[in-house]
């Protein structure tokens, strides 16, 4: 207790005598420790509404779609199901505003809301029993539309009959993803209406959903459900797949967070170890005084840790309360959960344990300090580095080689600071290459697999007419026909995408990352997500139902894929079933270099008279452009933990070199001579952190942007590493700013009077 | 039974290991202090006389003999006893002052008083009346780069004394002061003694040698003399029949 008081007093004494290197210290924790956290709550879902939704409406982890309405009894015996949901009658309608066209999938409830997959309503009313035109819609749908609550909805059926129903409220619901993502829009109505609006069964089809014990087990459910309904099944899915429609792109930011974070983690703990070894260096008199006045060993070690220490914790707390501030306002608007508090646990201890054990480290070592104060610590002195005689050799100003040779009179710090500053420097560089990937994205979208800037959907027009139409326009290079079906991995349990687009003769310029381009019929070209799905290889023969058609596909390569998790086998119109592929669903255009999309596609429109229906690309890069954001203020907070490192490399410099100062003066050195000494000493561990950081993260950023890809199913051979420029100006910004901030303490000590006296 | 000697050393030995080779800066010490005493060592340089009162202040250890202080044997204590041992029976003054350079001169002197578990409020009075006695009261909120270095001496000595330790042990403390300064020290030191504390002075000025009561010469490690200068000041709890003596 009695210790407490006093050690209260010297760590208020300390920390008000360097005010800024201790702030420094709790935002670099802190910085670190926000971007851990928000990279949590990004791989979390945290930010996936699906969680929350799926949660609150007591969601089916399974839904199948068929003709008949299926027997519920023997459904809800299947293993591990829990409850069943419907089954629902669900017709195809089409819903006309202003002229657009959108297919709605028309659900018949009961006037009472279902225990299980509860639509959620958020506004307006659920559906009464006497609600013969009213309809509530799904959430993100009617935002689309912009639909309210009262507005006229009004559905064009199968045969043709028209009805006007009226948005009586809206809803969310975990059953299927958000729309545009995910089509058509849902919209329910009462069972009756629908049997008015639809009479006919066998225009409809039957949903059921399947709500399981365990949610992470949905094979046997699947499986029993497939062996029993065979082929009345025309469409299943699973909750993956409504949580994966619903997914921003968050993971990739998630994971980027999450590499700075524990790379940062790593600076985090080199700074620190770093300001606590040099402050003990310079403390070692005042250390060496404490003992004398009766501190003991392991007191002067619990004073220093829980100095140190306390500083990283009070980071930690603010980097808590930062993190959940940037997670609620970076992500305005989409609902969002905490992260669960085991993930937040291991950041808050495993954070708090780096910050102490790099305090304790140092602090043992000063808790070892001989309580003799007369004992100078000084460098250990004798002959010149290596270095330093290469300085000479090549006959160098004399403050460059004494510079030179302080720069390595202690050998440990030294190299703890040259590596302190290499991490966070390698760090920005891989920053620099995410930011250098994503400029590539927009600037060369052919390499991701967008050669391709717009696409034309025939709509009103012959799919022939649509075709010249694009073609007559001077600025479009190509016009490659295309079709979309989905089609049936082999065991049949999940749909991906397959993309026609060009033929086998002229294919559409896929961005072949390995392998070859598909050649003739039955080739086709697969994402890494696909490959990783079916667990095939290039070169493998793959048994797949393409548009309800039995084909047996040779991959013969693989794209660099960056729409439906790589999920997409893309390949030639000619292997299609002619009923797919004639005519053409839509044709993408690549245009001339340098044509702007949005006047070729006023063009098309006024050429068709806005027949046409033209939709620009989504790079992914426009989608991924918060990464810019993540990236500058990371770049800010390793800049922290660079400068943090930087003035304890400084501090410690001048401390060891202050005698020699007074040498150095009476051997007549101008002052501003020892400024060049002080400031070289301290330059040559920036150049070399400097450099070999930069050097580190420009051999790396290629291999983890291309790693992110294969694992996000893109597939390598997207990563970029940042230009020579752009390098070499961030290695000159870094060494200069580290150059001018140690330029001021040295121009002071150079000026000072400097007293000789033992330290 | 009279009371046992502050101080206590057996054939004290001190050998430094330098690359190896043996440098014995103490050889065979015999000294006694008895309570009230103000000893000056005295000695050229090297001559081993800063090692003997590190090693009696337990901040350096001892190669062998023995150590008593106040009756008990202190020179086989660990190093954190030895701490311990330090806060409540020993203060120090050093050449260079080596005050906390950080905190204000009245925490420097609270210090000790703190780590030996006064309250604050004990502290903090104890600090008022020494810094008034040593007429430093002003600067009780100045930083110990702001004073002189006859001042930062005489906070270092009010630091020293904070715990009212049995031994005040002093290394060299006029050492790096000019002459005024170090009268100002001396009295101060005299002052202090004439109070009833013990002191062991370092230093290899005959002048300020002359102030104690007694003036230990150590050669190359050894004591080559020890003897009283002037007559001898008996500390005040002295009795009737020692002044008699010293009338006679």
């Amino acid at each position: 207790m009695s210790t407490a008081r006093a050690s209260a007093r010297w760590i208020r004494a300390d920390l008000r005598a360097r005010r800024g290197q201790a702030l420094l210290t709790v935002l670099a924790v802190a910085g670190i420790v926000t971007a851990l956290i928000v990279s949590v709550t990004l791989l979390e879902d945290g930010t996936n509404p699906w969680r929350g939704l799926f949660t609150e409406s007591r969601g089916a982890h399974v839904w199948i779609h068929t003709g008949n309405a299926p027997d519920v009894t023997a459904l809800s015996r299947l293993p591990g199901v829990a409850e069943v949901a419907g089954p629902y009658r669900t017709a195809p309608v089409t819903l006309t505003l202003e002229g657009k066209k959108s297919p709605v999938a028309l659900r018949g409830m009961e006037a009472r809301p279902p225990a299980v997959a509860t639509p959620l309503v958020r506004q307006g009313r659920w559906l009464r029993p006497g609600d013969a035109d009213g309809v509530v819609v799904e959430r993100s749908f009617a935002e689309a539309l912009g639909l309210r609550v009262g507005a006229s909805f009004p559905v064009t059926a199968l045969n043709g009959a028209s009805h006007p129903l009226t948005v009586v409220g809206l809803a969310d619901t975990a059953d299927q993803g958000f729309y545009p993502e995910w089509t058509p829009g849902l919209a329910w109505t009462l069972t009756s209406a629908l049997a008015r609006i639809e009479p006919a069964l066998g225009r409809s089809e039957s949903v059921t959903g399947l709500r399981l014990v365990d949610g992470e087990n949905t094979l046997p459910a699947v499986h029993g459900a497939v062996t029993l309904l065979d082929d009345q099944i025309r469409r299943m899915s699973t909750w993956r797949e409504v949580r994966a429609a619903m997914e921003l792109d968050n993971r990739l930011l998630g994971l980027l967070l999450a590499l700075f974070g524990v790379t940062g983690l790593v600076a985090a703990a080199l700074a620190v170890a770093n300001a606590v070894g040099g402050r003990v260096l310079t403390q070692t008199r005042d250390i060496a005084t404490l003992k004398s006045l009766g501190y003991t060993r392991g007191q002067i070690f619990g004073l220093l840790t829980v100095e140190h220490g306390a500083l990283g914790l009070l980071g930690i707390a603010c980097g808590l309360v930062c993190g959940q501030l940037v997670a609620f306002f970076a992500l305005d608007g989409v609902p969002l959960l905490p992260p669960s508090p085991l993930p937040l646990l291991l950041i808050i201890l495993g954070t708090a344990a780096v910050v102490v054990v790099a305090a304790a480290l140092p602090a043992w070592r000063g808790g070892r300090t001989p309580p003799l104060p007369a004992v100078p610590a000084a460098p250990p002195r004798g002959r010149l580095s290596r270095m330093a005689r290469l300085a000479l050799l090549v006959r160098l100003p004399p403050a460059l080689v004494l510079g030179t040779r302080d720069a390595f009179t202690r050998r440990t710090p030294a190299l703890l600071s040259i590596f302190g500053l290499a991490v966070p420097m390698m760090m920005i560089t891989i920053g620099l290459g995410c930011w250098a990937t994503l400029d590539d994205f927009l600037r060369h979208p052919e390499r991701v697999g967008q050669a391709a800037a717009l696409v034309v959907h025939p709509d009103k027009l012959p799919a022939e007419e649509a075709a010249r139409l694009a073609a007559a326009d001077p600025q479009v290079r190509a016009v490659y026909p295309g079709a979309e079906v989905s089609a049936l991995e082999p065991e049949q349990t999940r749909t991906v995408l397959a993309r026609a687009l060009g033929t086998s003769a002229e294919p559409y310029p896929f961005r072949v990352a390995e392998g070859r381009m598909f050649a003739a019929r039955g080739e086709a070209l697969a994402g890494q997500g696909l490959l990783d799905l079916l667990g095939v290889k290039i070169g493998d023969r793959v048994r797949m139902t393409v548009g309800g058609t039995p084909l047996i596909v040779h991959i013969v390569g693989r794209v660099v894929e960056p729409d439906q998790d790589g999920e997409v086998l893309s390949l030639g119109m000619d292997t299609l079933a002619a009923k797919d592929a004639v005519p053409p669903q839509f044709y993408s255009l690549v245009l001339e270099p340098g044509a702007d999309p949005a006047a070729v596609r006023a063009r098309l429109l006024a050429a068709s008279g806005e027949k046409l229906e033209v939709a620009r690309v989504v790079n992914p890069a426009e989608r991924l452009s918060v990464i810019r954001v993540v990236i500058v203020a990371l770049i800010v907070v390793l800049s922290l933990l660079g400068l943090a490192n930087l003035l304890t490399a400084s501090a410690l410099g001048l401390r060891d070199h202050a005698l020699d100062l007074a040498v150095l003066k009476a051997m007549g050195l101008t002052p501003r001579q020892v400024a060049a000494t002080l400031v070289t000493g301290t330059g040559l561990l920036v150049v070399l952190g400097v450099v070999a950081g930069a050097a580190a993260g420009a051999s790396v950023v290629t291999g983890l942007v291309d790693l992110q890809g294969h694992t996000s199913g893109v597939g390598a051979g997207i990563g970029r590493a940042p230009s020579p420029l752009t390098l070499t100006v961030a290695v000159a910004v870094a060494v200069g700013a580290a150059l001018l901030v140690a330029l001021i303490p040295a121009r002071r000590a150079a000026r000072a009077q400097v007293p000789v006296t033992a330290r | 039974m009279s009371p046992p000697p502050i101080v206590n050393t057996v054939n004290l030995v001190r050998i430094y290991q330098d690359g190896g080779v043996p440098v014995p800066a103490v050889r065979g010490v015999d000294l006694k202090v008895e309570a009230g005493e103000f000893v000056a060592i005295m000695g050229p340089s090297g001559s081993g006389k800063s090692t003997l009162v590190h090693m009696l202040g337990g901040l350096d250890a001892r190669t062998s003999g023995e150590i008593w202080l106040d009756g008990s044997r202190v020179d086989t204590l660990s190093e954190s006893a030895w701490a311990l041992l330090r806060r409540r029976k020993i203060g120090f003054v050093f050449q260079f002052f080596n005050l906390v350079a950080n905190m204000t001169v009245a925490d420097n002197v609270e210090l000790p008083a703190l780590l030996a578990g006064a309250s604050p409020r004990e502290a903090r009075e104890r600090r008022e009346y020494l810094l008034g006695e040593l007429g430093l009261a002003d600067r009780a909120d100045a930083a110990p780069a702001q004073l002189a270095g006859g001042e930062q001496q005489r906070v270092a000595l009010a630091r020293a004394l904070a715990n009212r330790p049995s031994l005040l042990l002093a290394d060299e403390p006029t050492g790096n002061l000019d002459s005024r300064n170090t009268r100002d020290v001396l009295r101060l030191l005299g002052e202090v003694h004439r109070d009833g504390q013990t002191i062991i002075l370092v230093t290899h000025d005959a002048r300020v040698a002359s102030l104690a009561d007694r003036v230990v010469s150590l050669l190359d490690g050894q004591i080559v003399d020890d003897g009283a200068v002037g007559p001898v000041r008996r500390r005040p709890r002295a009795s009737a029949g020692d002044v008699v003596e010293l009338r006679s």
